[in-house]
């Protein structure tokens, strides 16, 4: 077809004609919003002028503008104030303290210097001399370094780590996976049991109620940091269903009808961290 | 006098001017009226052809605002559309409003003179090349009865009108102190010499066979159905008509004199403003000026393209109907609004009864105003041969912009020698043709 002169023209002339009724692909932005997924991550990039500076003038436009919070910045900017730093808070999460300090004009702390509360590391020699220095038998050791010390100190990690060779990220990465063990002391663990028994018996209703009790989910801590609301990792013997633990101590007298009021209860007994909406 | 005037308000002191001032005014232009009525109705039905032409050139010009308006409307929404965009849709119903803003905001930039400009040709040249468009849309007849002019040699005046443009351009080149100003003009004046020869030859084809060279009679023996016009007799003729007439609006793939990769802004560069926005003004009004023109001599003007299937006479006498006529012009308002207004109101609780005659009132005109633009279709041939005209020729707008959103510009070189090499003998070719054609089927 190629050899008719102006059949280019008209083919381009088709094309255009069936992109007229083609569906359009412009989204109106303020009236609707674009779907986006929800694990999309969109990729940061910090952009550089020609001499190589930081085009950044740390206005927090962007940091302001961020539905997630996710953009923060602090350090010195082109004028010789901040320093940019920028990134998701999980990583730069202290960066943001460190920004607020600043601007308040006090001194920053540097977190790299902080060093893990030492612990008596006698106990956790005995411990690991219990369990014949095994790393394969690292869960129970862990259990017992939580019995010993009401949680897992970073400092008896290391001793473990340093004693039996195994690496402290295999170490931290089996104590973060059970939900049973713990970082801080402070936190209380709220747990409800989820076995067939107790989903039967209502178990649902009573992590629903536990949760608007404490104001959180399950999985997550109060408002105020200090209590957690999670899932036992078994049911207690002998206990009722459904069930809820308070630091792996059964509460029978907990039932879906009361639990919410129970919860409050447990919240309110520190008035001073109660949380103002 | 003076005490009780300074103890009257304000509203009472401009009622108590106003009032009798109107009644003045009132009575002096009625004696003005019933004195000077008749001679000046004698003088203008003496000097018709003079009122004529002022009422038409008065008419054109108003008219090219709404058609600039609704060509860059349509320019901005098609070729949009045609990128998989929506286009404006911010300013009025559908972004409706777009092109009146913009034309809003050139009038309103600054009207910028530079050094070293020639300043009296400077200022002319946009007035030239606006002027040269509404003057050739004098004789292009919308409708029957609906033209400017009616001359025998209208189609030479379009071409003879229409070429001045370019000395609008090569002014606005030459006054502006500008290299690329300068070689726009240049590319225009080139560009329009090379294309206005076979633009001129392509329709003496049609002026062969109508034996005239009056729009009006051209169109006029186009009627009948679809296959009467002269495009199956000159599909030739309409090719290189079509070409050779974007090059002459400088519509993209032919606007060499624009250019804006090369040359900035070609001509336009040194100017700001609304005189800036009378050379688009003028290209928007030429575009719809050369679309009409290829209606009028191609596809039959304002003759419908197949005969009315619905013989509908309408003889309306609205005076039989008496005292009826009265009570008929009352109440169909108030009933009509009514009972339009009625299913929305019993259909949805959330309708309250005001938006339901709102939407009833709203309902009655439309319908009103549809029937009436109905009746005028069917009963008055203009209203029908203006709808079929103008429908006609934004076909035509539709394609040039969709030219414009389509197909690249092409190297001036290319451009002159596709005129000169292919285009020219062509269209000599159809004069040969058309003639040898006629004058075989007029001996035999």
């Amino acid at each position: 077809m190629s050899f008719i002169p102006g059949m280019g023209i008209l083919k381009g002339m088709a094309l255009t004609m069936r992109r007229f009724f083609a569906p359009k692909v412009t989204i109106r932005y303020p009236e609707v919003t674009p779907d986006i997924a929800v694990k999309y991550r969109g990729r940061l990039q910090l952009l550089h002028d020609e001499h190589g500076t930081l085009k950044c003038e740390t206005c927090f436009q962007c940091a302001q503008a961020c539905p997630i919070e996710c953009i923060d910045m602090g350090g010195t900017d082109t004028r010789g104030r901040y320093a940019v730093h920028w990134g998701a808070s999980e990583t730069y999460g202290e960066r943001r303290e460190e920004a607020a300090l600043r601007r308040a004009g006090r001194e920053v702390p540097d977190p790299t210097y902080v060093r893990f509360e030492a612990v008596d590391t006698a106990a956790v020699d005995r411990i690991l001399e219990d369990h014949d220095y095994d790393p394969h038998r690292m869960l129970s050791i862990l259990e017992a370094i939580q019995a010993e010390f009401g949680r897992l100190p970073v400092a008896a990690l290391k001793q473990v780590s340093f004693t039996t060779g195994s690496w402290y990220a295999m170490i931290y990465g089996t104590a973060s996976y059970y939900r049973h063990f713990k970082f801080e002391k402070t936190i209380e663990q709220v747990a409800v049991c989820r076995c067939t028994a107790c989903l039967m018996q209502g178990g649902g209703r009573l992590a629903d109620a536990l949760a608007t009790g404490l104001r959180t989910g399950l999985g997550r801590v109060t408002p105020d940091g200090r209590i957690r609301l999670a899932w036992l990792p078994t049911h207690p013997d002998g206990a009722p269903a459904p069930v809820v633990a308070l630091d792996g101590e059964p509460q029978p007298e907990v039932t879906p009808a009361n639990a919410a009021a129970w919860a409050q209860a447990l919240v309110g007994e520190h008035p001073a961290t109660r949380t103002v909406h | 006098m003076a005490a009780y005037w300074s103890r009257l308000s304000v509203g009472s002191r401009a009622f108590l001017v106003i009032v009798p001032a109107l009644l003045v005014v009132g009575a002096v232009l009625t004696v003005a009226i019933a004195l000077l009525l008749g001679p000046v109705l004698d003088f203008l039905g003496a000097n018709m052809p003079l009122v004529r032409f002022v009422a038409a050139a008065t008419a054109i010009i108003v008219m090219t605002i709404p058609i600039a308006f609704v060509i860059i409307f349509m320019e901005l929404k098609v070729i949009a559309a045609m990128n998989l965009r929506v286009g404006p849709d911010r300013v009025g119903p559908y972004g409706t409003f777009m092109s009146v803003v913009h034309g809003l905001k050139v009038l309103a930039k600054e009207d910028f003179t530079p050094r070293g400009v020639d300043v009296p040709i400077f200022t002319l040249a946009p007035i030239v090349v606006f002027a040269s468009i509404p003057l050739t849309l004098l004789v292009i007849p919308f409708a029957p009865g609906v033209f400017g002019q009616d001359f025998n040699i209208a189609l030479l005046y379009f071409f003879a009108i229409g070429g001045m443009s370019v000395v609008g351009l090569m002014m606005a080149g030459w006054a502006s102190f500008n290299k690329y100003s300068l070689l726009g003009a240049l590319r225009a004046a080139a560009q329009a010499i090379s294309y206005e020869l076979p633009l001129t030859l392509s329709v003496v084809g049609i002026i062969i066979l109508a034996g005239t060279m009056s729009l009006n009679s051209i169109v006029q023996q186009q009627a009948g159905s679809l296959f009467d016009w002269n495009i199956w007799k000159q599909p030739l003729g309409f090719l290189i008509f079509f070409i050779a007439a974007t090059a002459e609006a400088n519509r993209t793939p032919l606007d060499m004199t624009e250019a804006d990769q090369e040359l900035v802004a070609g001509f336009a560069t040194e100017y700001s403003g609304m005189r800036f926005g009378f050379f688009f003004f003028a290209e928007y009004v030429n575009v719809f000026v050369v679309s009409a023109l290829s209606v009028v001599l191609f596809f039959g003007g304002w003759n419908a393209p197949f005969d009315w299937p619905f013989p509908v006479t309408l003889s309306l006498d609205p005076g039989g109907l008496g005292l009826g006529l009265v009570f008929l012009i009352a109440l169909a308002p108030v009933v009509g609004t009514i009972v339009l207004g009625l299913p929305f109101w019993l259909l949805s609780s959330r309708v309250s009864t005001l938006k339901a005659l709102v939407i009833g009132f709203i309902l009655f005109n439309l319908l009103v105003v549809g029937a009436l633009l109905g009746w005028a279709f069917v009963s008055a041939a203009w209203v029908s041969g203006l709808a079929w005209m103008i429908g006609k020729t934004f076909v035509f707008v539709f394609i040039f912009v969709q030219m414009r959103g389509t197909l690249p510009r092409v190297r001036v070189d290319q451009l002159m020698s596709f005129a000169w090499k292919w285009l020219l003998p062509a269209a000599l070719l159809n004069i040969f043709v058309t003639a040898i054609a006629v004058s075989i089927l007029a001996n035999r």
